[in-house]
């Protein structure tokens, strides 16, 4: 335990202590984050592209920061050209719950007064509303939070905010974080920005309002939770880049909580460089979370995702064996094409080498169904007064929640048991053999809190995107980041943006905005996250 | 010999009296199957097939795992080598403190 930790330790059990004395019956409020801004290095500031110079929107983070820190763009401009597209395509889109269009302008024209703070100085962030933010309506998509205020930001929303982001609005999301987003009650709300007509298209979920924000350019990059898949999965299905760290490099402080040992927050983001700098300024220890205790630092993470050349040729950061398991790119779909021509770009890069690593032993059983649901008692032991007093108030969502209290603890301990003879598995049968390893599915790596990067490698016939997602060791996100930076200095698929949507007429408009179809409880059973 | 596998009706009961015990009347759902068309909260019926379903499967499975003892352990003491391996919340945070 550090120092600071300590003491906030032992004032905390003093006031418990002085509350059990006096017969209190509450605990006193963990302090909000009150940090400082995270030191970046000169790779966090990018030349922006000629063609990206007309519309601010197309800008990366990286390079709307290199535009800020020159002068030559301010953040109230920039705020004013999201707010310009949220105000003609946001109806189509339906991606936030909130729009903070005052707050946004008001925020913007302070940061245009003040020090410069870093790379995230006037960036407008759109945040997946199950992270509290102080003042501003939290509702996670459910009639349980629709009129919870929180009284304090969450520290990952405190930590951008200190690092000079400025939060333009709240996402619509998976009600709970369970399902693509919808609203409470099931209905459709959020497209997906490459097929904004069609509403049937997965636009991934549960931080499905982050993503669609992101890829329809209406915010520079945002904040997801990750509980199974809901990082990854909006990242792959919007053609961005998105990072699940490891368990505990990001506080879960101020986040409505659907699994504790399963929730990870990490960013959406246009390309790996604006990933490591959404990660570098929400990442490190917070007196509110144990889980983030006592880790390693957090390395330079913008260095990281900064591709490195040689004789003019892109090359690995870290000489890096890319583990290929058994199954992945096998078969002739859009999606087995654009994984074995990935695995040949990767492949070509100097200093990359692909290997072939085994499913570890019992892999179907210890990563499939049973084993997978070990995770809900952990949704349904906090919610109990809500369980008691408002069943149909969880809505589409609730069934996994009931599932949970079934549960017996006997179960719930076979499987945590499990958890580490998998991650044994994992790291002895995989990792004593690669560096990173390919992903065919989300689920694994977020039952052991391991990081994992979803990232753009093709397109369907049809202009779907398609994506992969790679996972690496305990606190290796610089070398997932390595590698997707290097691929994504030889591709083009991350510059890729969706067209708009149709001009929106008043007769466009209700045709795109009618009924988007509607999820029932048992669509949410089977897809819950 | 292995207990007969409970019926649906019993697993009904059992269901509802692990709810009714933690406070939790599944009665505030709709009747039958039909969803709320409000709120859509499945119907209470459709809601205890899905939980049997869970019993059967995801309760029924981890009952019947058995961590594995080490390879080459004389059979006769599996059981009692299996109760070695112990239970962990968070595996990747506590390869630090292992290291």
């Amino acid at each position: 335990m550090t120092a600071v930790d300590r003491r906030a330790f032992l004032a905390r059990t003093a006031a418990v202590a002085a509350a059990a004395a006096t017969g209190a019956a509450t605990l006193p409020a963990v302090a909000a984050w009150a940090g400082g801004p995270a030191r970046f290095g000169p790779g966090a500031y990018v030349r922006p592209r000629r063609e990206a110079l007309a519309d601010p929107t197309e800008l990366t983070l990286a390079e709307a920061a290199w535009m800020i820190r020159e002068g030559k763009l301010s953040p109230a401009e920039l705020v004013e050209a999201y707010l310009a597209r949220i105000g003609t395509f946001e109806p189509v889109y339906q991606a936030f719950n909130t729009v903070l269009a005052d707050a946004a302008r008001a925020a913007a024209k302070a940061a245009g007064r003040k020090r410069h703070t870093g790379p995230l100085h006037g960036i407008p962030l759109a945040i997946k509303d199950n992270y509290w933010t102080k003042g501003v309506r939290t509702t996670a998509n459910s009639y349980l939070f629709q009129d919870f205020v929180p009284p304090s930001d969450a520290t990952a929303v405190a930590r951008l905010k200190a690092n000079g982001a400025i939060v333009l609005g709240k996402t619509q999301m998976g009600p709970l974080a369970t399902t693509r987003a919808t609203t409470p009650g099931g209905r459709i709300t959020t497209v997906n920005a490459w097929t904004p007509t069609i509403p049937g298209t997965d636009p991934g979920g549960s931080s499905t309002g982050t993503a669609t924000s992101v890829a329809g350019r209406m915010a520079t990059a945002g904040t997801g939770t990750q509980t199974g898949g809901s990082i990854t999965a909006p990242a792959n299905a919007q053609n961005l880049t998105g990072l699940k760290p490891t368990m505990g490099r990001v506080s879960l402080a101020g986040i409505i909580p659907l699994s504790y040992t399963r929730d990870h927050p990490g960013p959406l983001a246009r390309d790996a460089r604006d990933a490591a700098i959404m990660l570098t300024a929400m990442a490190g220890a917070d007196p509110a979370d144990p889980r983030t205790q006592g880790l390693p630092r957090v390395p330079d993470l913008v260095e990281a995702a900064t591709p490195v050349y040689s004789r003019g040729k892109v090359r690995a950061r870290w000489s890096t064996r890319v583990g290929v398991l058994p199954g992945y790119a096998t078969g002739t779909s859009a999606a087995a094409l654009a994984q074995q021509a990935f695995l040949a770009t990767v492949d070509a890069v100097e200093g990359v080498r692909l290997v072939d690593v085994p499913l570890p032993d019992e892999w179907d059983l210890l990563t499939g169904t049973a084993f997978n649901n070990v995770r809900l008692p952990e949704r349904s032991e906090p919610f109990m007064p809500y369980l008691r007093t408002d069943l149909r108030g969880f809505g589409v969502s609730v069934t996994g929640w009931l599932q949970g209290a079934l549960l017996g603890a006997n179960e719930f301990i076979t499987g945590q048991r499990a958890k580490l003879l998998l991650l044994e598995r994992v790291l002895d049968q995989i990792f004593d053999h690669c560096d990173v390893v390919v992903q065919t599915g989300p689920v694994p790596f977020d039952i052991l809190g391991l990081p994992e990067i979803g990232f753009p490698i093709g397109f369907t016939s049809a202009g779907v995107p398609i994506g992969t997602i790679l996972g690496g060791e305990p606190y290796g996100e610089d070398r997932l980041l390595s590698v997707v930076a290097a691929y994504q200095a030889v591709t083009d698929w991350h510059w890729r943006r969706p067209v708009n949507p149709p001009a929106a007429g008043p007769a466009a408009l209700r045709s795109a905005t009618g009924d988007r179809g509607r999820l029932s409880a048992e669509d949410v059973v089977a897809q819950m996250e | 010999m292995a207990p007969t596998p409970p019926t649906d009706a019993e697993l009904d009961i059992m269901i509802r009296a692990r709810l009714a015990t933690l406070g939790i009347d599944l009665d505030q759902l709709p009747p039958g199957t039909a969803a709320d068309p409000a709120t859509g909260s499945p119907g209470r019926d459709s809601v205890l097939a899905s939980l049997r379903s869970f019993v059967r499967g995801s309760v029924t499975a981890l009952a019947a795992y058995r961590l594995p003892a080490p390879a080459g352990s004389d059979p006769a003491h599996a059981a009692a080598l299996s109760q070695q391996p112990a239970p962990m919340l968070y595996p990747s945070i506590s390869t630090e403190w292992r290291k």
